[in-house]
């Protein structure tokens, strides 16, 4: 009974919370924004190196953003590792022999590498870029994972730390020479914009990929902990 | 200059972050320490540096707003720089010596202390809404890692129950985000507040601001909404529990009160700020009366927290259509309450943890007798609470002062005995340590004594909060510098 009624709250809040929403929405939608923001963009794209809008926005106009936000996929990746105490984040006993995984990946994984290749060199004109190159590839990981490849650069070790930092160092580099040189933090110089961006979107595609990879295998926990402060250890 | 300031400011902790990841423990303490001597002396440089000229917006990439993301480097901000590198610095040198180096795990340690540190500058130079939701993601997601690590079961679920709170938390913030884009078209505040001071208020913006006042009250831990703190705070080691008490709540609420500064007249309303106001009160009551009972020393301290966060969001009320003068006195207070509270606390969790080494036990009734054999320690805790009962001449009754003055001056005096029966409780749980190390017992006389430079740590911290009161006029000016307004320099 206590139960039902509190699931009837609930409900009864979400659906008011969703009323509320949906009717700001309905009013907000309606009127013209008074900053138009789309039409600054397109009077600035000559000037941000690439085709793409998307691509423009993410590495150059708000590329502080990007920034932050690598560093923020570097800490998922590292609290990640963190927490893997084995050895090896490889682990044998998780791999499948299903011969049809391993025939598949024959066909896949030459294939989607192609495929993130492809996502990351679009970024520039149309749909695509880092993160989605960075996923496919980590994907590719995955798979091969899976059907037993061995991957010996997921130790936890200096490599798959350099992996992880690769992308965000040149980032933070590319950011840093720029107000080295007198200008803004993150200023790309001029007649530079479309081969630094390139260098760093294909870093980074690498670095994004190491992450959601080394999340994904980095799953299993073991016994040696730390004990708690001031208990008996 | 300043340009050259303002790069090293936000290049000195990611570039940290990248180079401790790659060493071990003990190599990552000598760089950090380092570090920590560049981003002081850059974070004193630009604080002088304003503090001279007057503050300024700062384009990111050369791109000014609503296109590109400006920081909005202002007195209030590089003060909160200051005291980051302040207590940032403390617990960084605590920490070197605290930790155990041999535990291969603890190599994440600085990689994650300097992601926090960036994103906590992020924070309060930040005058992009979006990208203050991305600087929340930074604070938020190090701080959960750095209390998971090396955790057993239950730092991991403090911990998960961390993440899932500042998630939930920040999703909130990002949807009231998403309407204020949908409704001005820009992220920049400063365009936000522009618009606004020429247009009627279009309808439905309302909802955008309670969505992100609430969100960023759930990453603040404000009461009812405070159930994730204790245990995370409580759990994490004593150093990382400093920084977490002492500058990461204060970063959601930073954002919060900036917001409601801003755009609290327009689009909020009265019932509004006098729930908040509420809410903080029900916070301090309800957050002292827990620390009264718990069992255990760090539980105490946290619960203290969730008290001293209630202060905080007395601010809403207090600056809600009322006189100028008034709210002047309102944001002064609650400036001088944030930096005091940051030092007191992040003393009082330093000094905790030097207790807990020395008696081996997490309890409030282990202490008996440790006032013989570490005076010292507990010394520097008595000091942190002497600013957090709000005692002259510390930081805290200069807040609590200028609060009560503000109550007065805008004829709401109920907030005057929430703040009195809050300084009498927050006696009561500082006075109970005490009790409890006074106590003489024979059956333990062996304490083991931390090094010196621990004990010395959490004094300088309580010092600089109990010496606060003294300059507080000096700090205060710097906030009311003049602010120019025209793009960067």
């Amino acid at each position: 009974m206590m139960r039902a009624l509190q699931t009837l709250v609930m409900a009864l809040a979400c659906l008011a919370f969703t009323g509320v929403l949906a009717t700001s929405i309905w009013t907000i939608s309606g009127n013209p924004t008074p900053v138009n923001l789309t039409q600054l963009l397109t009077e600035n794209m000559g000037r941000s190196g690439v085709e793409h809008p998307v691509t423009a926005v993410l590495l150059n106009f708000r590329s502080y953003d990007t920034l932050l936000e690598i560093g923020v996929l570097v800490i998922a990746g590292i609290a990640g590792i963190s927490m893997a105490k084995t050895a090896s984040l490889e682990d044998p006993a998780m791999r499948t022999s299903d011969s049809l995984l391993y025939a598949l990946q024959r066909w896949f994984v030459p294939l989607m590498l192609v495929l993130a290749g492809y996502l990351l060199w679009a970024g520039a004109d149309r749909p695509g870029g880092a993160f989605q190159a960075g996923a496919v590839l980590a994907a590719t990981g995955v798979l091969m994972r899976l059907g037993g490849s061995p991957m010996e650069f997921l130790r936890p070790g200096l490599m798959l730390r350099l992996g992880l930092a690769l992308g965000f160092t040149v980032f933070l580099l590319v950011a840093v020479a720029s107000a080295i040189g007198g200008d803004a933090f993150l200023a790309y110089p001029p007649g530079m914009t479309k081969a630094l961006i390139v260098v760093i979107e294909t870093v980074l595609t690498l670095s994004i990929a190491m992450v959601l990879l080394a999340l994904f295998v980095s799953a299993p926990v073991n016994d040696a902990e730390d004990p708690e402060e001031g208990a008996p250890s | 200059m300043t340009l050259w300031l303002m790069a090293g400011l936000l290049f000195t902790p990611l570039a940290w972050a990248v180079l401790t990841l790659l060493m071990n423990f003990t190599w990552g303490r000598l760089v950090t320490w380092v570090g920590i001597v560049v981003q002081v002396l850059v974070s004193l440089g630009l604080w002088l540096a304003v503090s001279r000229d007057g503050g300024f917006y700062y384009g990111l990439g050369g791109w000014e707003a609503p296109l590109g993301i400006e920081l909005r480097v202002d007195g209030l901000a590089v003060t909160f720089v200051l005291l980051t590198a302040v207590v940032a610095s403390a617990c960084g040198w605590h920490a070197g010596v605290y930790i155990d180096a041999d535990k291969p795990w603890h190599r994440y340690f600085w990689p994650l202390f300097w992601f926090l540190w960036s994103g906590l500058n992020a924070v309060w130079l930040g005058g992009d809404l979006f990208n203050l939701y991305v600087g929340l993601e930074l604070i938020s997601l190090s701080a959960v890692g750095l209390v998971a690590l090396g955790g057993k079961a239950g730092a991991l679920r403090a911990s998960i129950r961390y993440l899932l709170a500042a998630l939930l938390g920040s999703l909130a913030y990002l949807l009231g985000v998403a309407l204020i884009y949908g409704q001005f078209g820009t992220l920049s505040i400063a365009g936000v507040v522009f618009w606004l001071e020429e247009h009627p208020v279009p309808a439905g913006s309302s909802l955008a601001l309670a969505l992100m006042v609430t969100g960023l009250a759930l990453k603040t831990a404000l009461f009812p909404l405070h159930r994730w703190l204790p245990p995370a705070h409580g759990i994490a080691k004593s150093p990382v529990s400093a920084l977490l008490s002492a500058l990461v709540v204060k970063a959601s609420f930073y954002i919060a009160a900036r917001l409601w500064l801003e755009l609290g007249e327009p689009l909020g309303n009265l019932a509004a700020a006098q729930l908040v106001g509420l809410l903080g009160s029900a916070a301090i009551v309800w957050g002292s009366w827990l620390a009264c009972r718990q069992l255990e020393l760090k539980q105490v301290v946290a619960y203290s927290s969730v008290a001293q966060i209630g202060y905080l969001f007395l601010l809403f009320p207090l600056t809600y259509s009322v006189s100028e003068s008034v709210t002047l006195q309102a944001q002064q207070g609650i400036t001088l309450q944030v930096i005091s509270h940051a030092l007191a606390k992040a003393a009082m969790f330093l000094a905790a943890g030097n207790l807990i080494l020395s008696t081996g036990s997490s309890r409030v009734d282990a202490l008996k007798g440790v006032s013989r054999f570490l005076p010292f320690s507990l010394f520097s805790f008595g000091l942190a609470g002497v600013s957090l009962m709000s005692l002259p001449p510390s930081g805290g009754f200069a807040a609590k002062w200028l609060l009560l003055q503000a109550s007065l001056g805008s004829g709401q005096w109920w907030w005057v005995l929430v703040l009195l029966v809050g300084g009498l409780l927050s006696a009561a749980y500082v006075f109970r340590i005490y009790r409890a190390s006074f106590l003489e017992s024979s059956e333990t006389d062996h304490f083991y004594h931390p090094p010196r430079s621990l004990e010395i740590i959490p004094m300088i911290l309580a010092l600089l909060s109990l010496g606060l009161g003294l300059v507080s006029a000096e700090v205060l000016s710097v906030m009311a510098l003049p602010f120019e307004e025209e793009g960067s320099p």
